[in-house]
């Protein structure tokens, strides 16, 4: 039987971490990090998530404040009080709920949000920070896939990894943060021929298609790692209606480990939310993090010189 | 025998591009696209390169500034060079020559440049924008790369492709673009296992290593496209210097196409520059 990886006690854990270092900072005279969240319209899936971020903000000591603006708020107001936040030195964090309302630019107002505040990491300068790894927010459910992987495999060098799935918000910068972590990585997406055989020669697959129970039983091999990041409502054979993965869990228990649905990468994109408004906060009190490497010389890439 | 990939024949269609559509600007009424080349220092392999941008610059009718700064100028002196050329109306172009001396941080230098001028595309923005296919401006030489490829095999998409060598100047963007253009990409790196295994599974290799002649032969499957994009000068059994990339060009033969070294990504990377000091100018210019 594979290994159950528990994102909910593991999510846990990280909610404790960052307790700490929200009291350490209120300690040191610091007022609580702050997180501030924008809902525009009525989306009841949004009213969920927003509910659900604000509640946990309250269980690890962060200021929490909501915005709720009604449908109709016009993109200008919505940059007048993206502005007003941006400055705003109590606030660290600035999460604007997508999906927004059809007469709003929706990458215009992600764009707005300073950098520094972009606790969902979706801003272009954290991304491109994210891709040459040189510092800013990373996204919260890649942070989140991440960490569950490592508490199974804690060194993934020269690891084979797939990736499938190439969103801009889980497949892409997952595939950063693991070549980061010195693992090979191969991004497959809907284009890609012959995906059960590239599947099965990973030690790791991060399924993030949104396609439900895709990854079967044969498409792993003996001893990998699988994070499922998909979740879809389906019906199941008793009639009701239950929550599936990308995997089809119950063919994959030959894997090392494999994290259920619901229970595994889910909790952790909140727990790592509200690590990323407390890092926020840190840089913005100047308790900057250790800069990361430059690389931006005009010459050919020497990677390949350095030696294990 | 492999079709050898003609990055010099390509360079120049694309110069003829790009010279047609400096003109165009100019007949529409707009300022003619200027590119300025900062040079800190006196590296000499930079002032080769520098005058070999200024000299392109010339070919396709584009304005061309260098601003040549002592090596021991200042952060703040640097950086207050970039905000006027940033605020210049004639400025469509800005690339700052690295490396640059030890005392200037490279990253807030390349940070302060305006993404919608920074033609190497090294800006975080610009970076990000590349990622998430959302526009900006791509840099030179992975830009290059996709051309040469796409000079062979038009439709890149469902087709495998590795990419050897992870930095972020060629590895990551031109991983980045071959996703954007439907590949299933592969980045390996000094950590990878078996990458002979791997690359024999490649429909396109791309090597950017650095490393003299590392792909061999039989890491090559037949009818494979090699992009090379390495160039090391090591010395010949002839004792004469010479220049090889990162692939042993005489064993794989039995590829589709492969890149010359010298004569196939390198001349595309001043090509590309052009190019995007062009996008930049009609960008900038409505």
């Amino acid at each position: 039987m594979a290994d159950i990886i528990d994102g909910r006690a593991i999510a846990r854990q990280l909610d404790e971490k960052t307790k700490a270092q929200v009291d350490e900072l209120v300690a040191a005279g610091h007022s609580a990090p702050g997180l501030t969240v924008i809902l525009v319209g009525e989306d009841p899936a949004s009213e969920v998530y927003v509910r659900r971020k604000i509640k946990a903000c309250e269980k690890v000591g962060i200021r929490s404040t909501e915005h709720r603006l009604p449908a109709d708020t016009s993109q200008e107001d919505l940059l007048a009080l993206i502005d007003q936040l941006n400055k705003d030195e109590d606030v660290h964090g600035i999460l604007c709920q997508v999906p927004l309302p059809d007469h709003i630019d929706t990458r215009l107002v992600l764009r707005s949000i300073s950098p520094e505040k972009d606790v969902d990491g979706f801003h272009p300068v954290n991304v491109g920070r994210l891709s040459t790894g040189t510092g800013g927010i990373v996204p919260c459910t890649p942070l989140g896939v991440m960490m569950l992987l490592k508490s199974v495999i804690p060194d993934l060098t020269g690891k084979d990894v797939v990736v499938i799935g190439k969103s801009n918000i889980v497949g892409k910068p997952v595939a950063n943060l693991l070549l980061d972590a010195e693992a090979t990585v191969t991004v497959t997406h809907i284009y890609t021929e012959g995906l059960p055989e590239i599947c099965r020669q990973a030690d790791v697959i991060v399924a993030a298609a949104g396609a439900p129970e895709l990854v079967k039983g044969h498409w792993v091999k003996d001893g990998a790692v699988i994070i499922d990041v998909g979740i879809t409502r389906k019906e199941g054979e008793d009639g009701k209606t239950k929550l599936v993965g990308d995997v089809k869990f119950d063919e994959v228990q030959h894997a090392k480990a494999v994290t259920p649905v619901p229970g595994g990468v889910g909790p952790m994109t909140i727990a790592c939310l509200l690590a990323n408004t407390v890092q926020a906060a840190r840089n913005l009190m100047g308790y900057g993090n250790a800069e990361r490497g430059d690389d931006y010389a005009d010459a050919p890439d020497r990677s390949m010189h350095t030696t294990a | 025998m492999a079709e050898t990939i003609d990055g010099r024949a390509l360079a120049r269609s694309i110069d003829e591009q790009t010279k047609a559509e400096v003109e165009a600007l100019v007949a529409a009424g707009h300022n003619r696209p200027g590119l300025t080349v900062i040079l800190v220092g006196d590296d000499p392999a930079s002032d080769v390169y520098v005058r070999h941008k200024v000299k392109a610059c010339d070919r396709v009718g584009m304005r061309s500034t260098e601003h040549r700064l002592p090596a021991s100028t200042t952060q703040e002196e640097l950086l207050a060079l970039i905000d006027r050329v940033n605020a210049s109306e004639h400025v469509h172009g800005i690339l700052v020559q690295v490396p640059l001396p030890g005392h200037i941080d490279e990253r807030a230098v390349i940070d302060a440049i305006d993404p919608a001028k920074d033609v190497d595309g090294f800006h975080p923005v610009n970076v990000g924008r590349l990622s998430t296919g959302t526009g900006g401006i791509w840099p030179c030489t992975p830009h290059g790369c996709i051309k040469l490829l796409q000079s062979v095999e038009p439709d890149l998409e469902g087709l495998d492709a590795l990419v050897i060598g992870r930095s972020n100047i060629v590895g990551k963007p031109v991983a980045m673009m071959l996703t954007a253009l439907g590949c299933t990409v592969t980045i390996a790196h000094s950590k990878t296992r078996d990458l002979p295994a791997k690359a024999r599974q490649a429909d396109i290799i791309v090597a950017a290593t650095g490393i003299p002649e590392m792909v061999k032969g039989d890491w090559v499957k037949e009818g494979a496209i090699v992009i090379d994009v390495g160039i090391t000068r090591i010395e010949g059994k002839d004792g004469e210097d010479k220049l090889v990339g990162d692939v042993a060009f005489d064993e794989v033969q039995h590829a589709r196409a492969v890149t010359p070294v010298p004569g196939g990504v390198g001349p595309m990377t001043i090509a590309m520059l052009l190019v995007n000091t062009v996008q930049a100018a009609k960008a900038l210019s409505g």
